[in-house]
């Protein structure tokens, strides 16, 4: 097996092991998307315009809520270290970190569309939306994965996670809210949201890549 | 570097001090006297010679920590470390000066002191971002080399991000002025074209003479926590 399959089959079997982490991120995330639903029907008759801001907050600090998460029992155990000492390449240790974290947070995503749609009374699994959120999502993870990953031994590192992350993904945040309005028929610009969100998310994974060596280099 | 230091330290402790005491003067005379006053802003206008070049050395300052920041995962050298935390912390000052005074413009002239324009809003992404840079980095002692490794990758991120942030913020909404110095022909009369220029070199002084001061106490405080480590060690020995 190789060393990446071998780093998602872990980490996705940590996962499920530690499903309270995951399951608090997942809880999380639902509970946030009720309040928003609730909190603005008493303020707006019209709640619809506000889903993609609504659905993209709560993605976002899901995502880091749950990075944060994922990489806590890691320092604990000192598996982390353990994982560094063998011999294969950083790289592979980030991609396999990377593909777990996405997995997992695809499905609390999932399951937040499905939420929103009954919330929300809006048609939101069509292709254009579903890619959106795809590309959006690796666009974030490969930053959450990064940050959380080096900043491993810091103290208080769960509150310092979102302030650290949140400003970087502000592009990101534009361009998905942008075009998740523009796939959902709102009122959105003309401006090509998707090739925002593309470039982003190209450069915030290949700068994750080149930089996850240096980070954890001894 | 070490050559370069010792011959750049001096200037350091006695030519900066003076120029920036009389450019500072300069500055706040030209703007508050010499410089005629604006026909339709009026009054408020003078902040223009403050507000204009703390933005630019701002992000001079900040690129500065991009550069001490690669430097630092190059050389492994911690004086690196505390050339670019000292560098985030005068810019996140100068970042500060250019909110501050722009709500101030902003008041007076768009009627409020805040909007989410495209460059109000990079700019206050940017002072959170290099805020978020001085606490990451402020978590763990001056000689942690992990935290300033942490802290520099972070710093190299946000700089890439700077130019990402620019385009999506411009795309989302675009009140402030375009720009009317930096082109062929200034739009600026001579006389405030010159306290300009004078505010340039103000503000740019300042700035460096303030990372200077700063990099002076970052490295006093790498070597106390060096020493301490030390006595500490023969104590346990």
């Amino acid at each position: 097996m190789s060393p990446f399959l071998a780093v998602v089959e872990k980490d996705l079997r940590l996962a499920w092991r530690n499903r309270s982490g995951w399951a608090s991120a997942a809880a999380f995330a639902t509970i946030a998307v009720l309040t928003y639903s609730f909190a603005f029907d008493l303020a707006t008759g019209d709640v619809r315009p506000l889903l993609p801001g609504v659905l993209w907050t709560t993605f976002l600090f899901a995502g880091v809520f749950a990075a944060g998460q994922s990489f806590q029992d890691e320092v604990e155990d000192g598996t982390f270290e353990a994982m560094r000492l063998a011999p294969i390449p950083a790289t592979a240790i980030f991609a396999g970190k990377l593909t777990a974290n996405l997995i997992a947070l695809l499905i609390i995503e999932f399951a937040q569309l499905l939420l929103a749609t009954i919330l929300f009374d809006a048609g939101l699994f069509t292709p254009a939306l579903l890619g959106i959120v795809l590309i959006g999502t690796i666009g974030y993870v490969s930053l959450t994965t990064l940050l959380s990953t080096m900043g491993g031994h810091v103290r208080g590192r769960s509150v310092l996670l979102p302030v650290l992350v949140l400003p970087l993904l502000v592009p990101l945040l534009i361009g998905a809210v942008r075009g998740t309005g523009a796939a959902l028929g709102l009122e959105a610009g003309t401006a090509p949201w998707i090739v925002l969100l593309g470039v982003f998310t190209l450069w915030s994974t290949l700068g994750a890549f080149l930089l996850f060596p240096v980070a954890v280099e001894r | 570097m070490n050559q370069l230091l010792r011959r750049l330290e001096p200037l350091g402790w006695n030519v900066l001090p003076p120029v920036v005491g009389v450019a500072m003067t300069a500055m706040i005379v030209g703007a508050l006297a010499a410089a005629p006053r604006e026909i339709i802003e009026g009054e408020v206008q003078r902040l223009m010679y403050l507000h204009v070049p703390s933005a630019v050395i701002m992000y001079g300052a900040f690129g500065f920590t991009a550069f001490a920041s690669v430097m630092l995962l190059w050389k492994r050298d911690m004086r690196w470390d505390a050339a670019a935390r000292s560098a985030a912390l005068v810019g996140v000052f100068l970042c500060s000066m250019v909110l501050l005074s722009g709500a101030i413009w902003g008041k007076p002239i768009w009627g409020v002191y805040w909007t989410w324009d495209a460059r109000l809003t990079t700019t206050l992404i940017l002072l959170l971002i290099y805020v978020a840079y001085l606490l990451a980095r402020s978590v763990a002692g001056p000689l942690d080399e992990q935290a300033a490794r942490y802290a520099a990758i972070f710093a190299i991120i946000g700089v890439v991000d700077i130019p990402i942030i620019q385009m999506s913020v411009r795309w989302w909404r675009t009140l402030h002025p375009q720009p009317i110095i930096f082109r062929p022909n200034p739009a600026l009369p001579d006389e405030m074209l010159l306290v300009l220029l004078i505010g340039f070199i103000a503000v740019a002084s300042l700035a460096t003479w303030l990372i200077f001061l700063q990099w002076n106490t970052e490295r006093a405080a790498q070597r106390v926590s060096a020493l301490r480590a030390e006595v500490d060690h023969r104590e346990m020995a």
